[in-house]
């Protein structure tokens, strides 16, 4: 489904990603690891269209979207919540969730029922439908969080990418997520996740990559990394 | 008393012009951080070409008001032209090198080149623009005013909540708040936002125009008209805060009604003296405007 080959990714002068390949398969759910500085939102953003790669390629679903402007990607399918959250504060929660299928309902996707989905989003994220007339700026960190993900959701995305959607959560909180991108998967919804809770997203994943230093150090069956010594070693002891 | 209250009301309908250019202000400063200097060039123009259209339609032997009214679908259209042909060739360059002042100097370059265009199509001389309403004054409890005046009040605070109810009700308004809010984040939501900013460029210089066109009756029309007026507006878009469409109401009425009791009290010599004032205490009290939290950068 998404895939990606020997992207190249420089902020200025200084080059992050150095070559990086990762595939996403159709209704899996993919961990990409690795420790702080390592490049992880980078390659998310390279993929979306926040930053445009120096080199490499990028397909989604067979089209070429290296280098495309993050508005034109999004029509392909692509979602991606980002780190931050960056929730559009002076909107209230159900403008934010209408934004998020803005493709669909002003024509460049397939429209589909807009407000079942609405729905839906409140179904998955209760605490979403109590404040949907709140200002998303007025939110806690959590109900942000929430948000960022509801809204990705609304454009009933090929791909969704999720970068860090447990920072910043109280611990009861993270299991929440956690549950809720365990029930994505099983809507077969396809999933990049980037987390800093390494245990825990090996534990949801299907495949995992190791990034460090802009590299794809190891990668494979989710269940191998998680029993990998060099990878307890470096990313799984304590954080959990 | 009454002389007061003269004047306060007779300094409303120019506050409220104020108001609306540097509402204009706050459309493009909003979604690109960045302004339209020559935004009293826009409101020139608007109100030079609804001269134009207005006397053409009178010529087609229609009564002043209803010319009027025709003319403003063709203002609005003009202006909103022009504002894309600003933001084409002025601001866009700029946003895209992320260029810290290339938008000023190419703003202000336009506004001139427009006001040269103006002096040679339409001449120096200030021109009489014909006014839909009657000329005499009302009297309310021996207040007077003119219903142009009026007019110029209802127009503006028209505009003003038609671009709030767009901004509020529908998708594409919603597309340039979180464009405002957020331009990446937009683009991920797959919003064009350099059309978006282009948009607003064009909003912006159809406010201009409108406002020209609604102020031109009751002032001169004139290819120098536009100076002095996107100056004082630019002092009540800092004084009001750029991101306040209260504050740039507030402002622009405080400061059309300081000038009118500055002329009447001091001299009409003075007149243009408390808005530069207001706007110098402002920056040095509080940089963010009365009401707004965004300060302007480098400028
Ligand atoms: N806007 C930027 N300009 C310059 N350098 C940047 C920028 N954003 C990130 N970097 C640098 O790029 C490198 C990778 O950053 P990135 O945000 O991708 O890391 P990450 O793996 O997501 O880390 P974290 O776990 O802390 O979120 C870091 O060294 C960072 O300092
Ligand atoms: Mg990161």
């Amino acid at each position: 489904m998404l895939h990606i080959e020997n992207l190249v990714a420089s902020y200025g002068n200084v080059r992050v990603l150095h070559d990086i390949t990762l595939t996403v398969p159709k209704g899996k759910l993919v961990a990409l690891i690795g420790s702080n500085g390592a490049g992880k939102t980078t390659t998310l953003r390279a993929i979306s269209g926040m930053l445009a790669p120096e080199s490499g390629s990028i397909t989604l679903g067979g089209h070429e979207i290296a280098g495309l402007p993050s508005y034109e990607i999004t029509r392909f399918g692509l979602a991606h919540s980002p780190e931050g959250r960056r929730v559009f504060a002076t909107l209230p929660v159900r403008d934010n969730l209408l934004l998020g299928a803005y493709p669909r309902l002003t024509g460049a996707r397939a429209r589909g029922d807009v407000d079942a989905d609405v729905e839906r989003m409140f179904e998955l994220f209760p605490r979403l439908r109590e404040r949907s007339d709140q200002l998303a700026g007025t939110l806690s960190g959590g109900e942000q969080q929430m948000l960022a993900m509801a809204r990705a959701l609304m454009l009933n995305p090929e791909v969704l990418l999720l970068d860090e959607p447990s920072m910043g959560l109280a611990p009861r909180l993270v299991g929440e997520v956690f549950s809720i991108i365990a029930r994505l998967k099983e809507a077969n919804i396809t999933m990049l996740l980037v987390e800093q809770f390494a245990a825990a997203a090996l534990e949801v994943a299907d495949f995992g990559y190791v990034l460090e230093n802009g590299n794809i150090t190891l990668s494979g069956d989710a269940a191998m990394l998680r029993n990998d010594p060099a990878v307890r070693d470096a990313y799984l002891g304590g954080s959990h | 008393m009454s002389i007061l209250m003269q004047l306060v009301v007779s300094g409303m309908a120019v506050g409220m012009i104020y108001g609306v250019i540097a509402f204009g202000y706050q459309l493009t400063f909003a979604t690109s951080k960045t302004l339209n200097f020559g935004q009293g060039e826009a409101l020139m123009l608007g109100a030079l070409v609804g001269l134009t259209a207005i006397n053409f339609l009178i010529g087609q032997s229609l009564g002043t008001f209803w010319a009027y009214l025709l003319m403003l679908p063709i203002v609005l259209a003009f202006g909103a032209l022009q504002g894309t042909v600003v933001e084409w060739l002025g601001v866009r360059q700029a946003i895209k090198t992320k260029s810290e002042a290339g938008w000023i100097m190419a703003t202000i370059a336009l506004g001139i080149i427009f006001k040269n265009v103006a002096e040679n199509v339409w001449g120096r001389d200030a021109l009489k623009f014909p006014s839909p309403l009657p000329e005499a004054s009302l009297s309310f409890w021996g207040i007077r005013i003119q219903p142009m005046e009026i007019a110029i009040v209802i127009g503006a605070v028209g505009m003003m909540l038609a671009v709030e109810f767009f901004n509020r009700r529908t998708i594409l308004g919603k597309a340039v708040v979180a464009t405002a809010n957020d331009r990446d984040a937009a683009g991920l939501m797959g919003i064009d936002t350099a059309k978006v900013i282009t948009f607003s460029y064009a909003l912006s210089s159809m406010t201009a125009a409108f406002a020209g066109v609604l102020v031109a009756p009751v002032t001169l029309t004139g290819a120098t008209m536009g100076a002095v007026l996107g100056l004082k507006a630019f002092a009540v878009a800092i004084i009001g805060g750029l991101s306040s469409g209260l504050g740039v109401v507030v402002g622009g009425l405080i400061l059309g009604v300081t000038e009118t009791l500055t002329g009447y009290y001091i001299s009409t010599g003075y007149k243009d003296v408390p808005g530069l004032v207001l706007l110098l205490l402002v920056l040095s009290l509080r940089p963010s405007g009365l009401f707004g939290k965004a300060t302007i950068k480098k400028v």
